[in-house]
């Protein structure tokens, strides 16, 4: 009895000291960009904000509702979240189409030499992805791609659709060959199958790769800091750093803007992690 | 002889759909190049060609401030060797590989056995768990930055206010602590993956085996060491895999909290700073072509070790 509340305690306690672990840092940017400049460098430190004050997000976002601003950080800073959304969102959709008409080739399709194709894609996923920066860059270089939407968001593509395509095999293999069966017997066609019948059956698969492809491109720091120089096409995570390379760091409004580049994370953990933790657990563990 | 014979051959006739059939075979095919072709051609021109050429630049000198890109043989990997930069790039690595390996196996496989034994709540904090997974690399380092902040940081704060410490320390500047700062945040990012990969593993276990081990009267450290272990064995290889070839890989960290600072630069640094700024792409290519073999050798030796092991189990 009492070993058993002994026990029980100490799970309870465990699970206290995990979700602090997890998401103390998440709180305490949080409090820090709520919190007035003075207060952020008081001294004990406050861990919860005496009071709150949203001036730090309207320096990232006032100036689109018509605030005065004279720092002009609002103009680079929702450039570069657009960046960010056209980036990470040209990527997932191009990925997770790419991926789920490959797969189905690989799974369904017989061709000469499919095995070696699919099997050669996905073990690019033992290449570090920083191996190939240097050609790359050398190439888009000569291409004239650096800087552009399309250069950056085919190398996003180049990198996450091994995982999808490992992914969106395992979820072929598990549907019924049935299924598919009966419809080429009422007469329809492959491509027609594939897309009207198979995929929205195959669709906790495909939000799966999409939200893998789409947290990879959303956090990507090396690629756009080699392939996005300019405010054309640098997103979030190259922009962020640079508020802190000035002589004076303002820790309130990094930390706004870093709440800001979570959001979208926090989002799909919030209401799709049941799709994101069967993505992660198929993706890793067959 | 054969006429009334064909004349009446329905047999025959219902073999009709037989072309047919040969043919969606062959169109299978076609329709699957077809489908196929256009990933092989991106992959080939954005993985493969780029790593050969890596391989083969590697051995050249490619420099865009020289003209000429003259074969040099093994010069560019022999010059990492007497490089003070890179063997002391190559020792942060292995420290961070070493202790954030071992970090997040240990913390993972803590909060897969927590979370698999919690009745309530599970969901809602693996969902905390995953988060730090879920976020920018580049703003957790950030944030983490701030908590390690000399004059105002979350961490000073804490110790200060507690006791534990007298004065304010500055953390980024001593080796040994900025290296455990720059590790702690990795882990912070990558343990969540491993406690996924070991759940998993661990939900399939069946309960009747943790009830036999307790009817023979095995404590909780041996079913552990007895029962558990072995059977997510090739769970924890997975994990260590993943482990060791981001911990050899990591950059994102180190770059935001003390950008290019020899004290915590990883290799992964040095190849940034060789080629993208000192413009030595060959060099940098062939430190890239070492991490990369060293990483998948690594990681093989666990995945065959592993491997023996469930075999002979």
């Amino acid at each position: 009895m009492t070993a058993l509340h002994l026990r029980r305690a100490g799970m309870a306690l465990a699970a206290i000291l995990l979700l602090i672990w997890s998401l103390g840092p998440v709180y305490w940017a949080l409090a820090t960009s709520l919190m007035k400049p003075t207060d952020i460098a008081a001294s004990p430190v406050n861990l919860v904000p005496p009071s709150i004050t949203f001036e730090h997000y309207a320096k990232l976002v006032g100036g689109l509702f018509g605030q005065p601003d004279e720092t002009g950080i609002w103009r680079d800073f929702l450039r570069a979240l657009g960046n960010s959304l056209v980036l990470a969102g040209g990527a997932t959709i191009a990925t997770t189409a790419i991926a789920a008409i490959a797969a189905y080739a690989a799974v369904r399709l017989e061709f000469p030499g499919r095995n070696l194709v699919f099997y050669m894609i996905v073990a690019t996923l033992a290449v570090p992805g920083y191996t190939v920066l240097i050609p790359l860059y050398r190439m888009m270089v000569g291409l004239g791609w650096v800087d552009t939407y399309g250069g950056i968001i085919l190398i996003y593509i180049s990198a996450y659709l091994p995982l999808s395509m490992w992914l969106m095999r395992s979820v072929y293999e598990s549907l019924p060959l049935s299924i598919e069966e009966a419809a080429f017997l009422d007469g329809a066609g492959r491509l027609y199958t594939m897309v009207r019948i198979v995929m929205p059956l195959a669709l906790p698969g495909l939000i799966a790769a999409a939200i893998l492809t789409f947290l990879g491109a959303w956090g990507q720091f090396a690629v756009p800091l080699v392939f996005a120089p300019t405010a054309a096409t640098k997103p979030l995570t190259v922009l962020i750093p640079e508020f802190a390379t000035k002589n004076y760091v303002d820790y309130g409004l990094i930390n706004a803007a870093g709440v800001f580049a979570m959001i979208p994370p926090a989002l799909v953990v919030i209401f799709l992690n049941r799709f994101l933790l069967s993505g992660l657990m198929a993706g890793t563990g067959k | 002889m054969s006429t009334p014979d064909a004349a009446l051959a329905p047999p025959f006739a219902a073999e009709v759909p037989k072309p047919g059939l040969l043919q969606r075979v062959s169109s299978d095919a076609g329709l699957g190049i077809v489908l196929a072709l256009p990933v092989v051609i991106l992959m080939a021109a954005f993985v493969f060609v780029p790593v050969a050429l890596t391989a083969w630049d590697s051995f050249h000198r490619v420099t865009p401030m020289l003209p000429g890109e003259p074969f040099v043989g093994f010069r560019n990997y022999t010059r990492m060797l007497s490089d003070p930069a890179v063997r002391n790039a190559w020792w942060n690595t292995w420290f961070y590989v070493a202790a954030a390996v071992s970090l997040e196996l240990v913390l993972g496989l803590g909060a897969a056995l927590l979370l698999n034994g919690m009745k309530h709540g599970r969901r809602w904090l693996l969902a905390a768990v995953i988060l730090p997974w879920a976020l920018p690399p580049v703003v957790n380092a950030m944030v983490w930055s701030w908590i390690y902040n000399p004059h105002y940081g979350l961490l000073n704060g804490l110790l200060m206010r507690f006791g534990l410490i007298g004065e304010a320390r500055v953390w980024m500047n001593d080796q040994a602590s900025a290296l455990i700062c720059v590790t702690l945040v990795h882990v912070w990012r990558m343990m969540p993956l491993n406690a996924v990969i070991l759940l998993a593993a661990l939900q399939t276990i069946p309960r009747e085996l943790y009830e036999a081990a307790e009817v023979d009267g095995a404590g909780r450290l041996k079913t552990l060491r007895l029962v558990t272990l072995p059977l997510i064995s090739g769970a924890l290889g997975i994990a260590l895999t993943q482990s060791t070839i981001t911990a050899f890989n990591i950059f994102d960290e180190a770059w935001i909290l003390a950008k290019a600072s020899a004290l915590t630069r990883p290799i992964q640094g040095q190849i940034y700073m060789t080629a993208f700024q000192d413009l030595k792409f060959s060099y940098g290519m062939a430190m890239s072509i070492t991490v990369m073999l060293v990483s998948i050798l690594v990681s093989s030796v666990y995945v065959l070790r592993i491997y023996r092991e469930t075999r002979f189990d």
